[in-house]
C-alpha cells in the first residue's frame, strides 16, 4: 500500500505548528502577527475539534490586575511542590489577562456581567474563575487563525521531526484519508500536541497520546522526567462516558461521598473541601479507596434551576451525556454519579526557556507538551505559552534561509511511518494499548506509588516496547494512526515510570516507600534525553535561591501523608507507610 | 454504546460529523452519500457529532463501548 502513496512536499514554511488545541492555535496566530509569512498548522484530527481544548470544562484561570500576583505565583508554586519554574509561572500569570482580552477580540464569548465586566465564579482553588461557552471558544479561535492567514491541514498525522545537523527542519507524516506521505520543511517548529491520559476514562481526550513527547525524544530533545504534575490525575465519572466538568460541578457546590456516605473531603481539607487542588483530591481519593471506602460518588442532586441553567449553558456536552444515560432528567440530577481518578497525567515534557524554545535549535513547545514545572495544566497557561512560543518561533524563522533535512532521512521516516501497514498480521494496536493501560492506569501504580510496584509496571511496559512495538500491525490508515499513538504512549509510560522510580520522596504524589518530602536533596528536576540508542538520565538543581518562593530546607513527612495520619489512616514504620486497615 | 445509530432518513451527507469526530469514528459511504459508523469501538461519547449535526440525525449514549481500565 505504501508504495502507491504519493509524497507531497510543503516547503518554505516559516513556522510549522503541530497540534489543534488552544496552545497550537495561539502559537499559529501569534507567529503570523509577529510577521511570519507562511504559518502552517497541522492536526491529526480537525483544528479546534481535537485534544483537550474543545472539551475544556468551561473555565479559565486568569490572574486579574486586581489579584495579588505574588500570592498567585506562590499558590501555583506550592501546587507544583516547589518544582515550578517560577519565572515562567510569573510570565504566564502576567500574560493571562491580556490573553483573555485577546480571546474576546478574536471572537471568543465569555460570561460577562451586565456592566461589561467579567463574571467570575468560584471554581477549584482560591481565586474565582472566568467562564466561557464550551466549544464556541475553539471554534472562534480556529476561524480567527484562518482569517489571519494561518494554513490549516487536518487529518494529517505527523510521525517524526526532520533535522539538519541537529536543528529541527520540519516534520513528516501521513494523511489519514488519502494515505499520502507529507514532507513539511520549516524554519521553526512548535510542538503543541498536549499531554495524555493513556486513553483512559476521560471522554474528549482519547486522541491525546503524547505524540509530541515521542517525536521530540526521538531526535534527542531534552525532556523533564515525567514524574510530576500540578494535576497528577483528573477525576471523572467512572462508569459512564461523561467529559470534564468537575471544576464547575464542584464550584456550584457538589459533594464527594465515599462508600459509607461520608463527605470525606471535609475531613481532609476543611477549608476548600471539594474545591481543593487536584493533588489533594487525587491523593485523598486514593487513600479512601485503599482503606476500603470505595466507591466514590459525586452528589449534585441538590442543584436548583439556576445552577442547572448555568451548567447547561457552559457545559452542554457533559450535561447532554448525563441526560443520555438518565443521570439528569427533567433538568435535575436524579442520581449520584460514581467518580474515579483518570489515568495519570504526569508528563515528560519538552524542556523550554522563557521564550518556549527547547534545547534543540529551531524547536519550540507550548501547552502540555512542556513539563508541568513550566506550564501548569489548563487553558490559560496553554494559551499564554502558545502565544510566547509563536512569537519566538516567528523570530527564529527570520534568520534562516532554505531548509533541508539530513540526507536519507525522508526515505527512512517514510518506511518507518508506513511499516505497520506491511504487517497487518502483527499484534493489533488495541490489544497492545490494553496491556499498556493495565500497566499504568491502576491507581496503585503512579498515583499511590511504591518502588516495587512501579518496577513491575516498568517491566510490562518494556516488554511492550521490545516485543510488541516492532511487530504491531495496521489493517488500514485508521489503525496506522493507532499504531503510532500506542508507540508514543508506550514511550511516555516508560519515561514516566523511570522518573517516578527515581524520585525517592513524596512530593504532591503519594509514595508509600518514601513518605517524606525531601527539601534538602530533592529540589531537583529529573531530566532525560536520547543519546545514540541510550537513554541518559540526570538531575538539575532548581535555582531555588533565585526564586521568590522557597520551602524550608528540611525533610519532613509529606503534607498529604500527615493529613492521612492525623485522620487515622496510616502510620509510619521503618521509614515507610503502614495502613491502619492492615494492622 | 457511544454513537450507535445514524438516522439515514435524516442524514444529508454534509460530512460535518466526519470532519468533527476527534477519533475518526465516522466515514461517508461513497455510494449512498450517507454517514456511517466505521470504528464504533473508538467512540469516546464526546457528543460533538450529535451537537453539530444540522439535521439532528445522530444520538450518542454516554456508556463506554470499549473495555476501560480504570483506577479501581
Amino acid at each position: 500500500m505504501n508504495l502507491e502513496n504519493q509524497t507531497h512536499t510543503v516547503g518554505d514554511i516559516d513556522v510549522l505548528v503541530i497540534g489543534g488545541g488552544i496552545a497550537a492555535t495561539f502559537a499559529a496566530i501569534k507567529a503570523k502577527e509577529e510577521g511570519a509569512k507562511r504559518v502552517v498548522q497541522v492536526d491529526k484530527g480537525t483544528v479546534g475539534k481535537t485534544g483537550n481544548s474543545c472539551f475544556a470544562a468551561g473555565v479559565i484561570h486568569v490572574s486579574f490586575p486586581e489579584d495579588d500576583l505574588d500570592d498567585r505565583v506562590l499558590r501555583l508554586t506550592r501546587a507544583q511542590g516547589y518544582l515550578a519554574r517560577q519565572d515562567l509561572i510569573r510570565d504566564h500569570l502576567q500574560d493571562s489577562y491580556t490573553i483573555l482580552e485577546e480571546m474576546r477580540r478574536y471572537g471568543v464569548r465569555l460570561v460577562m456581567n451586565a456592566d461589561g465586566s467579567y463574571w467570575r465564579m468560584a471554581g477549584r482553588g482560591a481565586y474565582p474563575i472566568v467562564s466561557f461557552f464550551s466549544t464556541q471558544l475553539m471554534d472562534a479561535l480556529r476561524t480567527y487563525a484562518q482569517s489571519a492567514g494561518v494554513e490549516q491541514i487536518n487529518r494529517l498525522c505527523l510521525t517524526e521531526l526532520l533535522t539538519r545537523n541537529g536543528e529541527v527542519s520540519g516534520a513528516v507524516g501521513f494523511h489519514q484519508r488519502s494515505g499520502d506521505f507529507y514532507v513539511l520543511r520549516s524554519r521553526a517548529t512548535v510542538l503543541a500536541t498536549g499531554g495524555t491520559y493513556y486513553k483512559g476514562i476521560h471522554p474528549g481526550h482519547r486522541d491525546c497520546s503524547g505524540d509530541g513527547f515521542g517525536m521530540a525524544y526521538r531526535i534527542g530533545a531534552t525532556l523533564s522526567g515525567g514524574e510530576q504534575n500540578d494535576q497528577p490525575a483528573n477525576a471523572m465519572p467512572a462508569r459512564v462516558d461523561v467529559g470534564p466538568g468537575m471544576n464547575k460541578w464542584m464550584g456550584e457546590g457538589a459533594y464527594f461521598l465515599n462508600g459509607k456516605g461520608e463527605r470525606f473531603m471535609v475531613r481532609y481539607s476543611p477549608k476548600l473541601k471539594e474545591r481543593s487542588g487536584l493533588p489533594q483530591i487525587t491523593a485523598f481519593f486514593c487513600i479512601e479507596v485503599r482503606q476500603g471506602r470505595a466507591p466514590i460518588y459525586m452528589d449534585a442532586r441538590h442543584f436548583g434551576p439556576e445552577q442547572m441553567e448555568r451548567l447547561y449553558k457552559q457545559l452542554p456536552l457533559p450535561m447532554r451525556e448525563f441526560e443520555s444515560v438518565g443521570v439528569i432528567k427533567d433538568g435535575k440530577f436524579q442520581k449520584q454519579v460514581e467518580f474515579c481518578s483518570t489515568g495519570p497525567t504526569t508528563r515528560p515534557g519538552i524542556v523550554v526557556d522563557r521564550g518556549y524554545a527547547s534545547r534543540t535549535p529551531r524547536l519550540f513547545a507550548a501547552g502540555e507538551c512542556c513539563p508541568p514545572s513550566a506550564v501548569v495544566t489548563g487553558l490559560a497557561a496553554a494559551a499564554t505559552s502558545g502565544a510566547r512560543a509563536g512569537v519566538s518561533a516567528a523570530r527564529c524563522a527570520r534568520d534562516a534561509g532554505d531548509v533541508r533535512e539530513d540526507e536519507g532521512q525522508v526515505a527512512e521516516y517514510r518506511e518507518r511511518t508506513f511499516a505497520p501497514l506491511a504487517r497487518s498480521e502483527g499484534p493489533e494496536p488495541e490489544q497492545v494499548l490494553l496491556e499498556l493501560q493495565e500497566a499504568v492506569i491502576p491507581y496503585d501504580v503512579l498515583l499511590l506509588r511504591d518502588g516495587a510496584r512501579m518496577e513491575r509496571s516498568l517491566k510490562r511496559v518494556e516488554t511492550i516496547r521490545d516485543q510488541d512495538l516492532s511487530r504491531i500491525g495496521a489493517y488500514d490508515l485508521h489503525y496506522l494512526r493507532l499504531c503510532h499513538e500506542v508507540k508514543n504512549l508506550t514511550l511516555t509510560a516508560e519515561l514516566t515510570l523511570q522518573a517516578a522510580i527515581r524520585r525517592t520522596e513524596t512530593r504532591n504524589i503519594l509514595r508509600e516507600d518514601y513518605p517524606f518530602t525531601d527539601n534538602v536533596n530533592w529540589l531537583k528536576w529529573i531530566m532525560v534525553r536520547k543519546e545514540g540508542s541510550q537513554q541518559r538520565w540526570w538531575t538539575e538543581d532548581i535555582p531555588i535561591e533565585k526564586y521568590p518562593c522557597q520551602p524550608k530546607r528540611e525533610v519532613e513527612l509529606a503534607y498529604l501523608w500527615r493529613v492521612a495520619r492525623d485522620q487515622g489512616n496510616v502510620s509510619v514504620k521503618d521509614g515507610r507507610i503502614q495502613w491502619e486497615s492492615e494492622k | 454504546m457511544g454513537i450507535r445509530k445514524i438516522d439515514l432518513s435524516l442524514c444529508i451527507g454534509c460530512n460535518v460529523c466526519v470532519d468533527v469526530c476527534p477519533m475518526d469514528v465516522i466515514r461517508m459511504d461513497a455510494a449512498s452519500k450517507k454517514a456511517y459508523i466505521k470504528y464504533l469501538r473508538d467512540c469516546q461519547s464526546c457528543c460533538l457529532c450529535e451537537v453539530e449535526c444540522p439535521e439532528d440525525a445522530i444520538r450518542v449514549t454516554a456508556l463506554p463501548e470499549r473495555i476501560i481500565v480504570a483506577a479501581w
